[in-house]
């Protein structure tokens, strides 16, 4: 059994790093777990856990200051749910050494996206859908830089749909938010702006993680000796993460986080490659 | 189709009713986790005064959070109270925010801005999440 004294400060960091890249505190904390000796299955189970709380606390702001979509995000929850089901089942039957791999190709595919950032597009459409515009998944938010308020009509949400199905099951599968992929949906498919993008997955994220977290609870999976320190740490961290440091504005700072998330990219497929 | 009649008609209460959901939503989330933290911090405390160490160690055999809950407030009624009641209330409070959440929305979407599309999507997600949540 590892040490509260160990996971808590582990779980600081972890919350920390991910929250200063912009992401979750699970990409960067499953991989620590799993090098501390904890089950890979354990440590997805409770990392996703924790994903309800960190993302819950930053959807709370985003959601009051009006820039959430709550109708864009309660139309793709009803498939990011059901695919964090699936997506847990399938982890549940899986042997460890795929886990592994596909964590690793996930956190890899992550490095790519933070890396093109700038260069990634999907040919975005002029016009707004039939569907889309019956789903009513259009709206406003302020911005505070310029005072204005910024309209834009949401696309190809049968497009999106299916897809955050598939994030879903990342999210379930891996015990992560996943908000890299959901913001990637929401930007490139959907055409939200960024600002909406990112604090409407925020929204998302949290049911998605509690439909995961329902499953492995149900499987024994959830162990509160190890939930409360990881918990109480990643929660800590990813708030110190978000106040103290800018994004990834400053040029080292991504570039720090950019090492990082290749170093455990490599490490986590090579540790399944190996047999761990 | 006919939205662009429905949407016209709901327009003006839609707006500002949706101004005040985004307000209950985001109370609902924030309240919830700092409650969870709260307990579970508390949990640790007591914990902390009784044994002097931090370290947990407990596992839950395969259940739902209803018995997950249930059981501990059952001990909890025979005199048994132990740490652990408020670290697992502080589990569950986690576990239901999001949950809480959904259910206020379907509320919202259906009582005060009539909007039944929306009323039916939600509540698709808060079926998903109950059967989710009675897993075993």
């Amino acid at each position: 059994m590892v040490s509260f004294e160990l996971l808590f400060p582990v779980s600081v960091l972890a919350g920390f790093i991910g929250a200063m890249g912009g992401m979750g505190g699970g990409i960067i904390l499953i991989p620590a777990l799993t090098f501390f000796g904890i089950d890979i299955k354990h440590a997805i189970a409770i990392s996703i856990l924790s994903v309800i709380a960190t993302s819950s606390g930053s959807a709370s702001a985003y959601v009051r200051d009006h820039i959430t979509n709550l109708k864009v995000g309660m139309f793709l929850e009803m498939f990011t749910i059901v695919g964090a089901m699936v997506g847990a089942r399938i982890t549940l039957a899986s042997s460890p050494r795929p886990l592994y791999i596909i964590f690793g190709l996930v956190l890899l595919g992550s490095w790519v996206v933070l890396l093109m950032d700038k260069y990634l597009s999907l040919g975005q459409v002029a016009e707004q859908d039939a569907f889309t515009r019956w789903l009513e998944l259009e709206g406003s938010y302020p911005d505070l830089a310029t005072g204005k308020t910024v309209a834009y009509k949401a696309r190809r949400a049968y497009l999106g749909a299916p897809l955050m199905f598939g994030a879903g099951i990342v999210a379930g599968l891996l015990g992560i938010g996943a908000g890299a992929l959901k913001v990637l949906i929401h930007d490139l498919v959907m055409g939200l702006p960024a600002k909406v993008s990112t604090t409407t997955s925020n929204l998302i994220i949290g049911v998605t993680a509690l439909a995961g977290t329902s499953v492995y609870l149900a499987a024994g999976y959830i162990n509160p000796g190890l939930a409360v320190p990881i918990i109480l740490g990643v929660v800590a961290g990813a708030f110190l993460g978000t106040r103290v440091l800018v994004r990834l504005t400053n040029q080292s700072v991504r570039i720090f986080f950019l090492v990082i998330l290749l170093v455990l990219a490599v490490e986590m497929i090579a540790r399944g490659l190996r047999g761990i | 189709m006919s939205q662009s009649v429905s949407a016209a008609k709901t327009e003006p209460a839609g707006r500002a009713g949706q101004f005040d959901m985004d307000v209950l939503v985001g109370t609902i989330l924030q309240d919830g986790v700092l409650l969870s933290l709260a307990l579970i911090l508390a949990g640790l405390c007591w914990r902390y005064v009784r044994t002097g160490g931090l370290a947990l160690d407990y596992q839950i055999a395969g259940m739902n959070l209803f018995q997950f809950v249930v059981d501990e407030i059952r001990l909890a009624l025979h005199g048994s109270v132990r740490p652990r009641l408020l670290i697992n209330l502080g589990i569950a409070v986690l576990m239901l925010t999001p949950f809480i959440r959904v259910a206020a929305s379907v509320g919202y979407f259906l009582g005060v801005l009539k909007n039944w599309k929306y009323t039916v999507f939600t509540a698709v997600v808060l079926s998903v999440l109950t059967y989710s949540l009675f897993l075993r």
